[in-house]
């Protein structure tokens, strides 16, 4: 057999993969590969250039295939290694890239246990157990790993907490319940490498003395849950979940759409069973958690780390990173930029290394970066040397958060972005505390009086007054979070509000009260196609839009061949 | 209890299982009706008000009965700024509903969700679950008028 | 092991378990908390209880938060107090509700308007006489002539007229003014001279007098009642019945020294000799002039009516009159030249009748009675033609609104006329006649401040000759402003308690009758009670009072028309008492209000849920005290609500116990029951 003949095929058939049309990739090639053997696997992270396949050749040389459409002639390049559609990891970004603990995804077929042990898993379990649990969680001290969920509280502390409980029924959660929109690095973690979560907290159980494990997921997250539950079996049928001699039980618990209940004690009440309203702490969880237990919360990539400290050993962990942020982060890179996707990347790496040399996002377009998800905060462009740790980022008013980051481009509207995501949080407020309910409302309404072209000058105090108290008037990670991309955004680009309310003017021409579409005449070819499209037929037979009945939705816009129509300011009336 | 929830005794009574035993409900009738809530109540011995206060409290339960299609359009922040919010003006010139609304013949309801987590094919949304990613107009009427036609 | 800490600088000890908020009550440091009910689970909601640990600078919710050893906690620094604060304007601009009844608050003398008809629909008018005069002590003068602010913000008129309030208080004070008396305190011996016997000058005497201080009231007329006696036309208030009103001020102990004038035959310096405090509230005596050449051969409106009653209404017919002016002295001065004989009145004025500050009743009466309006009209000069006046007028038309909101009357040129007439009324306004002794400001009226109505160490102003030309209920109202700041400065007694703040739904005007809540039952949908009037002819003949006073039982049942707006708790409200204290302000944060929703079909107990601040206390008290789970909170973020199995009310297995009633912070549930 030649060594350019294909050995085997990989397809990307996590979520984003299969919204582009995976399946039916996956299902044609089964079809047409004959003895090749076809396997789906999880994802590599190149969102942009799904569906995605990889022929591995005999010589082990791997061909990477973009944008694969289930036809017969895309089938057929794919049998003949052929030449179209091939797919190069832009070089940039795998320069800048470090791939530790995504070593598995996209290269291992997620449902297949013995293909995860044959590539080093559960290898840290067997160290593991080889230990004391006092090791164990000195071992995770000495990694140096913070909480990847976006507290950043150091994992090994936690842990010893929960150790030096005496109880017989401690609890150990996973929390999957990944909320931010914009982030779905623990969704393709537990697509693409579910034992590798498992291992996590199968290794935090023994060094913990936790007695029962549940994994909180989103509901939204259907192939994340099929995963883990074969997973699940799986561990039981080898009986890896037996630590101690003590038989674990494993339970996932579906989230029923809740943002909140990102937060530990709103989690906690969520598995009760109630409704998801987070308490003042203390008492923690570790001293009192669900159902009055001590209990551990970690998050999904945190655990996902474990395996990897106690299989290379926490200090070469160490090695990577920051004085004070450990070993690589995940980040779901989505916006305005080239190459979205999820990336891998060591601690201490620079915004802009990341937004444009892994994302290759152009450097003239870029406005802002929002870290943290829509509690986090705008980074703008001028401070992108600024490397990605937990108390960089803080400092900037910004917060790492779970790892969801959106490159805001030079057309977006910050106000308006900032309206945004507080339409998003103020929605998710559970309702309990005064300061969340009320106040996020209000900011909230603010913003949309200020998009809408009816703000005051008074408004913008309003809003640095009101947000900082809401910080600071929350009991739980949402209300103190929530105001940061108000407070970020007047931080640094107050001007744009000034301009909204002193002047009714969107610089971003995004903010439609603020905005008219203009069709400008020696462009236009009289297509008709604008008038054709136009839901409100706001477009005269003469092609004038007429700015009463235009809805600003853009339609003539996208349907003009011309590109004669255009968003320019509000004409004053 | 009703015999159409008998399927809840595949659960613990344990009431750390409501919110699973609503999902169930949820995943066999499409929504959950009072009489469900009965059901539920009765079967973990939870009073019914309470009951309520709990699925009332997430966004996942509905309480009224949805669409043959449901579509969800994503509002993630990766779909926002790539145009989301002109994706549910279309499906409101398109359907004439609303987020949260279900047509009068009861072929489409229509929410918005937070992430579908698919924020590289943005702008998307989902009929039935099945994602469809990188939306135009053109597309998204083509998409439900292939539903419609069904 | 007790633990050690510091609050508010003191060193205090707590027990292990002890949240902050129970040392400071144990220590007499008040820290307000809604949310904190000591019979159930922490909630931690409404943020009203935070302090501050000095050291961390974190703000600290009270009621849950435990002292650690050697912890410096700050319960009343003023960034606590401002998150304190912020706190409750966020609580209140989310607040759907009205603390007070929007009558009560419009009447200038915040007489207690909802519990006094509700009184007399209970047929108590003895008890609703009692409530009235807690702040209005001339009611059968005030039943009759006042022109009824309450009623004008009334919320019936969202669907239909008014309640007819001010019946409630002619009638009550008709039946029961001469026998009710207050009960008053031996003097205390302090002595107040009170300069001007009108509404102004005898509501300060009185209230002085409830408080035992007695005062003299120095009249220059030669009987006292100020503009009730000389300004208003006998057939709107009988003088008989101002006469029985002021009888029984001198049966209070009040004395009157009548003929006594400032300036003339009393002077400021004996009066601050002699007594303790004095009051200046000698109205509004001058009239304007018609501001046209030959102007000074008009007559002046309140020189003209004060003349007819000082003849007891018998003077020679004034032929052909015109009255210039399009207020209720203007329309006094026409009806009552319509009662001395006159063939033809006319009223002149300068715009439209909608702009006429005159009360619409008024105007119709006068219509009724035979009186013709000439519109947008301005008097350009008067003479002496023939024996008669010749008044020459030209036409106006509206142009651009003043600094007033009204539209400016602009003059059309070469549009003047003449009228011939007897008689000619300039009822333009009227000015303060102040003696040299009095300081008079700029705007023509006594210097007085604001809040205190103090003008100078122990002298104090009240009535129009503060305010300008006024009316009778708010010359009462500022009577007693200046008793009150009098009681306080040489007595030392408080009487008005600190101010309170209202939430409000808003003006009627834009409200719909879903906005209204009701929690009577058999609110009456039955239209407004009608005055009845004397006929017509006798109207314009004879000086006799026009109305009759409404017999008991239809203004009882005009009592089924209120809708009884204000709040349940507003006695005991928490969130109104901590929002007082804290100076906090309803309107100062915008933002929509929750949406009105309240359930009355429990016969005892009702919801309001726009005025919950959903700290969950209810839901808590009733599953873990009562032991029953009647109410749970639904829905999430802003529109957290708490309801009832399917929101169908509280059954029949609630005990109707109250304790969840007892629980709620503020009127969100409450007995159904007022008074």
């Amino acid at each position: 057999m030649s060594d350019r003949a294909v050995k085997l095929f990989r397809v990307g058939v996590a979520s984003c993969g299969i919204a582009a049309g995976a399946e039916a990739v996956m299902e044609m090639l089964k079809a047409r590969a004959g003895s090749i053997p076809v396997v789906g696997v999880g994802c590599l992270g190149h969102c942009y250039a799904e569906p995605m396949v990889e022929a591995v050749l005999n010589s082990g040389e791997s061909v990477l295939f973009r944008d694969v459409q289930a036809t017969e002639a895309d089938m057929d390049n794919l049998l003949a290694v052929g030449p179209n559609k091939r797919f190069e990891i832009p070089p940039e970004r795998k320069s800048r890239e470090l791939i530790k603990v995504l070593a598995l995804a996209g290269r291992i077929d997620p449902t297949d246990f013995d293909a995860y042990v044959a590539n080093g898993g559960y290898e840290g379990l067997k160290r593991a157990l080889s230990m004391t649990p006092e090791q164990v969680v000195d071992e995770v001290k000495l990694s140096g790993l913070r909480g990847r969920g976006g507290g950043g509280f150091p994992t090994g502390n936690k842990w010893g907490f929960l150790a030096a409980k005496k109880a017989d029924n401690k609890i150990l959660i996973c929390n999957a319940d990944e909320g931010d929109p914009g982030a779905f690095m623990d969704r393709s973690l537990m697509e693409s490498v579910p034992h590798q979560v498992l291992e996590g907290m199968l290794i935090a159980a023994y060094a913990t003395g936790a007695a029962r494990l549940f994994i909180y997921c989103r509901a939204e997250y259907p192939l994340a849950i099929k995963h883990l539950n074969l997973a699940i079996d799986q561990i039981r049928t080898h009986r890896l979940n037996v630590v101690n001699g003590r038989e674990l039980d494993i339970i996932i618990k579906e989230g029923a759409g809740a943002f909140v209940c990102g937060e530990e004690t709103a989690l906690i009440a969520s598995l009760e069973g109630k409704r998801g309203t987070p308490r003042f702490r203390p008492p923690f969880p570790t001293d009192s958690g669900f159902q009055g237990h001590p209990t551990m919360i970690n998050n999904v990539e945190t655990f996902g780390n474990v395996p990897l400290i106690l299989r290379e050993g926490g200090a070469e962990y160490a090695k990577i990173g920051t004085a004070g942020s450990k070993g690589t982060k995940l980040f779901a890179l989505a916006g305005d930029l080239k190459y979205p996707g999820l990336v891998e990347v060591p601690m201490g790496i620079t915004l802009g290394e990341i937004v444009f040399e892994i994302g290759g996002a152009d450097r003239e377009k870029v406005k802002a970066v929002q870290t943290g998800g829509p509690s986090g905060g705008c980074i703008p462009v001028e401070l992108f040397d600024t490397p990605v740790d937990y108390d960089s980022l803080r400092a900037l008013g910004a917060i790492m958060g779970s790892g969801g980051m959106i490159v805001i481009g030079k057309d977006r509207c910050m106000v308006e972005t900032a309206r945004y995501f507080l339409d998003f949080t103020h929605r998710e407020s559970c309702g309990k505390c005064t300061f969340c309910r009320v106040g996020m409302t209000r900011m909230y309404e603010t913003l949309e009086r200020i998009v809408n072209g009816q703000g005051e000058e008074s408004d913008l105090d309003f809003l640095a007054d009101l947000g900082p108290k809401i910080r600071m008037g929350s009991l739980c990670g949402l209300g103190q979070t929530a105001p940061n991309p108000v407070l970020a955004t007047l931080r640094y680009y107050r001007h744009e509000y000034e301009e909204h309310v002193r002047d009714h003017h969107c610089r971003a021409l995004q903010c439609n009260a603020l905005v008219d579409l203009e069709l400008e005449q020696d462009k236009c070819i009289k297509c008709k196609m604008c008038i054709r499209t136009c839901p409100v037929g706001a477009i005269s037979d003469d092609f004038v839009i007429d700015p009463d009945k235009c809805t600003r939705c853009n339609s003539c816009l996208d349907a003009c061949p011309k590109q004669a129509v255009r968003r320019v300011p509000k004409r004053k009336k | 209890m009703d015999q159409k929830f008998t399927f809840l005794s595949k659960i613990d009574r344990e009431p750390s299982n409501l919110i699973k035993g609503l999902q169930l409900v949820q995943a066999s009738e499409g929504f959950v009706s009072d009489e469900a809530i009965l059901a539920v109540a009765e079967y973990f011995n939870i009073p019914p008000v309470e009951v309520e206060g709990v699925l009332s409290f997430y966004a996942q339960f509905k309480r009224v009965k949805p669409g043959k299609y449901k579509i969800a359009v994503c509002d993630g922040t990766a779909c926002h700024i790539k145009g989301s919010a002109l994706v549910q003006e279309w499906m409101r010139q398109e359907l004439g509903i609303k987020s949260g609304e279900t047509a009068p013949d009861g072929v489409f309801s229509l929410e918005t969700v937070a992430c579908l987590g698919c924020c590289s094919l943005a702008p998307v949304m989902s009929i039935n679950g099945r994602v469809y990613g990188k939306l135009d107009r053109k597309k998204m009427v083509k998409i439900l008028k292939e539903y419609a036609s069904k | 092991m007790s633990i050690e800490f510091k609050l508010d600088n003191r060193v205090v000890a707590a027990e292990p378990g002890q949240t902050i908020l129970e040392v400071a009550r144990a220590n007499g440091i008040e820290i307000p908390s809604l949310c904190r009910e000591n019979r159930i689970s922490k909630t931690t909601s409404c943020f009203v209880c935070v302090v501050r640990d000095r050291k961390t600078g974190k703000f600290l919710p009270s009621c849950s938060a435990c002292p650690t050893p050697g912890q410096e906690i700050d319960a009343t620094t003023p960034e606590v107090l401002d998150m304190r604060r912020t706190a409750l304007n966020l609580l209140l601009s989310e607040h759907t509700g009205d603390c007070e009844a929007p009558c009560t608050l419009a009447c200038p003398a915040h007489a207690a308007v909802e519990e006094y008809v509700r009184a007399g629909r209970q047929g108590n008018f003895l008890e609703s006489l009692k409530i009235i005069k807690e702040r209005i002590p001339l009611p059968m003068s005030i039943g009759r002539v006042c022109p009824r602010f309450c009623e004008k913000d009334c919320r019936r008129n969202v669907y239909g007229k008014p309640v007819a309030i001010n019946d409630f208080k002619r009638l009550a004070a008709d039946l029961y003014y001469d026998s009710y008396q207050e009960e008053l305190p031996d003097p205390i011996g302090k002595r107040v001279a009170v300069i001007g016997g009108g509404p102004a000058g005898l509501s300060a005497a009185y209230f002085l007098r409830r408080q035992g201080v007695l005062s003299t009231i120095f009249e220059a007329m030669p009987r006292p009642g100020g503009m009730l006696r000389y300004g208003i036309p006998e057939y709107r208030l009988p003088k008989t019945i101002l006469d029985r009103e002021l009888r029984h001020f001198e049966q209070m102990g009040i004395e009157f020294q009548c003929g006594r004038r400032l300036g003339e035959n009393l002077n400021l310096a004996d009066l601050h000799r002699d007594f303790d405090a004095v009051v200046v509230a000698i109205g509004c005596w001058k009239a304007s002039g018609m501001r046209c050449e030959g102007e000074e051969n008009a007559l002046l409106g309140i020189d003209f009516l004060r003349n007819v009653i000082e003849h007891d209404c018998k003077v020679p017919n004034p032929g052909k009159v015109i009255v210039v002016g399009g207020g209720n002295t203007a329309m006094d001065c026409l009806r009552t030249s319509v009662r001395l004989g006159s063939p033809e009145v006319t009223c002149f004025y300068r715009r439209t009748e909608a702009e006429m500050p005159a009360e619409k009743i008024e105007i119709a009466e006068a219509r009724e009675e035979g009186v013709d309006f000439q519109f947008l009209v301005a008097p350009v000069k008067l003479e002496k033609r023939d024996g008669r006046l010749v008044l020459t007028c030209r036409r106006m038309e509206l142009g651009e609104p003043d600094a007033s909101g009204r539209r400016k009357p602009v003059e059309i040129p070469g549009s003047d006329f003449e009228t011939v007439a007897d008689t000619v009324i300039g009822a333009i306004g009227q000015r303060v006649q102040a003696p040299a002794e009095i300081a008079v400001n700029r705007f023509g009226v006594l210097d007085a401040a604001g809040d205190s109505l103090r003008v100078a160490e122990r002298l104090y102003g009240a009535g129009d000759c503060v305010s300008g030309a006024a009316t009778v209920v708010e010359a009462v109202a500022s009577g007693r402003r200046a008793a009150l700041e009098i009681l306080r400065d040489i007595a030392g007694i408080k009487l008005e308690t600190e101010p309170e703040i209202n939430v409000s739904r808003g003006k009627w005007q834009y409200l719909k009758k879903e906005n209204l809540v009701f929690i009577r039952d058999n609110v009456s949908e039955s239209d407004r009670a009608q005055l009845d009037q004397i006929p017509l002819e006798e109207r314009k003949s004879t000086f006799r009072e026009t109305t009759i006073t409404m017999p008991a039982d239809r203004v009882s049942k005009e009592g089924e028309r209120c809708i009884e707006c204000s709040c349940t708790d507003k006695k005991e409200c928490k969130l109104r008492k901590y929002s007082s204290q804290n100076g906090c302000d309803p309107e100062k944060i915008k933002g929509a209000r929750l949406p009105v929703s309240y359930d009355t079909r429990h016969p005892l107990i009702i919801q309001d849920r726009g005025k919950c601040i959903k700290c969950g206390i209810c839901v808590k008290v009733c599953k873990e005290v009562v032991g029953q789970t009647l109410l749970s909170q639904k829905k999430r973020g802003f529109s957290t609500t708490v309801s009832t199995a399917f929101d169908q009310g509280l059954p029949q297995s609630c005990a109707d116990c109250g304790q969840c009633i007892e629980a709620c912070p503020t009127g969100a549930l409450d007995w159904r029951n007022k008074a």
